[in-house]
């Protein structure tokens, strides 16, 4: 984002909107610190702006830079997935293709979330760790993967180092007897990165909402406790009768 | 992903809070989805929301969009996100759901009880669970506690703990009140579920804790 210096007029309105305090007042005017901007636009979207001074920047979608708007500004669409988010549709669309089976879990690992953001650097911790620990295959549609240079060790490409996202989702899809592993790999790791991450685990229930009690004993022996709210699929949904292109 | 999760808060006002999100599933039921949507969309303003976003437009309920400019942008894909805050309305929201058979899956985020409990009364057999195991490394850099029970209504991190620090100095110095700064939170959510009577609740609390310097 770019704050058109001519127009300003320091009213300081546009700052507070910013998640990650990346306005600032230089001279007497606002201006954007383009190290810490995201590229979210919440600040242009806010509409906040007397003198219509904000603007996006025409660099915005130069690569890797573009990084930035696609994981941070949930309007822009991935130009790779061409889905708009950070992930795919995980548990929300589960019960029509199944895509976490009965006796597998999916785990999400929301990166930056909530509102901190984190650097690739940081990112490369989680996924170098997950490559050691044997995950190797991030589902397929993930813009995450795009991301990646070589999923056997998990780098990532050399160019994005300096690039920092607000909130990007590694999704992995496991036997429900590896889901004890990968838990532990980010306990660890948890501990080495500078910012934070969130853990999902996404499994089939059982009759009347129960969740199943191999992932609940995993989950406790591995020192994690569950939030008592969470996201849950009523399986309401069913495939077209006709195949979709 | 819309977070909805990881929403924290008091556990009195999370059990009164029920999100739901309308989704077509790509490549399974998208073609053809969007006079689905269009038909359950105009079935949940009947039912109260507190809060309401089309994906297509990605504006919220209070934005100042007509409701037909919102229904009209609706096509084939379109996302539903929406939030109640009180248990009859989601019941009679998925008792409607039932009726309608649309056939898109339907996701409810809160408390795992309520949720349960809901889901028996109304004969829905939940297929799918997402868990939070919570946040993990440097908590230290997060805003505190009573910041975040506001920021994470909005899954994408668009809700600025110093937003929420600028609309408390507002009403506590009376440029606005509990209501309109609630509304002023939920503006930057792109996703729509930031509920703003839980913000006007939860600024209530807060508002007196907090001291104003006014140089």
């Amino acid at each position: 984002m770019l704050i058109r210096k001519e127009r300003c007029v320091g009213c300081g309105r546009c700052q507070p909107y910013c998640p990650v305090e990346a306005i600032y007042f230089e001279d007497l005017k606002s201006d954007v610190d383009q190290e810490k901007c995201y590229e979210c636009g919440t600040c242009l979207r806010s509409q906040i702006c007397p003198v219509d001074a904000l603007e996006e920047s025409p660099y915005m979608f130069d690569y890797p830079r573009a990084l930035r708007k696609y994981f941070s500004d949930p309007n822009a669409t991935h130009a790779l997935t061409g889905i708009a988010g950070r992930g795919t549709e995980e548990s929300k669309t589960n019960d029509v293709p199944n895509r976490v089976g009965p006796d597998e879990v999916g785990i999400a690992i929301e990166v930056g979330r909530p509102t901190l953001g984190m650097d690739l650097r940081n990112i490369q911790k989680i996924t170098r760790a997950m490559a050691k620990a044997g995950i190797t295959e991030i589902e397929a549609e993930n813009p995450f993967n795009d991301m990646i240079q070589d999923h056997q060790t998990g780098d990532l490409k050399p160019e994005l180092m300096g690039e920092r996202v607000l909130s990007a989702i590694m999704e992995v899809k496991v036997k429900r007897t590896q889901l004890a592993h990968i838990l532990g790999t980010l306990k660890e790791v948890a501990k080495e990165v500078d910012s934070v991450f969130c853990v999902d685990v996404i499994t089939r229930l059982e009759p009347g909402l129960k969740v199943p009690a191999e992932v609940i004993r995993t989950i406790e022996a591995e020192g994690f406790t569950w939030r008592p709210n969470a996201k849950i699929n009523l399986g309401l949904g069913r495939t077209n009768k006709r195949k979709e292109s | 992903m819309t977070h909805s999760l990881h929403r924290e808060g008091p556990l009195d006002l999370l059990s009164q809070e029920y999100v739901l999100f309308i989704y077509p599933a790509r490549g399974f039921n998208y073609e053809g989805s969007g006079p689905k949507s269009r038909r359950l969309m105009e079935m949940l303003y009947h039912q109260g929301p507190a809060n309401m976003l089309v994906t297509t437009l990605r504006r919220n309920m209070y934005s100042g969009i007509p409701q037909e400019e919102i229904l009209n942008s609706i096509k084939d894909g379109a996302k539903i996100y929406c939030v109640f805050n009180d248990r009859e309305k989601i019941r009679k929201t998925l008792t409607r759901i039932m009726e309608m058979d649309e056939g898109i899956s339907i996701m409810v985020s809160g408390v795992i009880d309520r949720v349960r409990d809901v889901a028996a009364e109304v004969g829905l057999k939940p297929h799918t669970i997402n868990l939070s195991l919570g946040i993990h490394g440097r908590r230290d850099r997060l805003p505190p506690a009573d910041i975040r029970q506001f920021t994470t209504m909005c899954g994408h991190g668009m809700v600025s703990p110093s937003l929420i620090r600028d609309v408390i100095r507002r009403v506590k110095t009376g440029k606005l009140d509990f209501w309109n700064g609630s509304i002023v939170i939920a503006g930057p959510c792109s996703c729509g579920i930031v509920n703003p009577y839980r913000s006007a609740e939860m600024l209530k609390d807060l508002v007196p804790l907090y001291t104003v310097n006014r140089l």
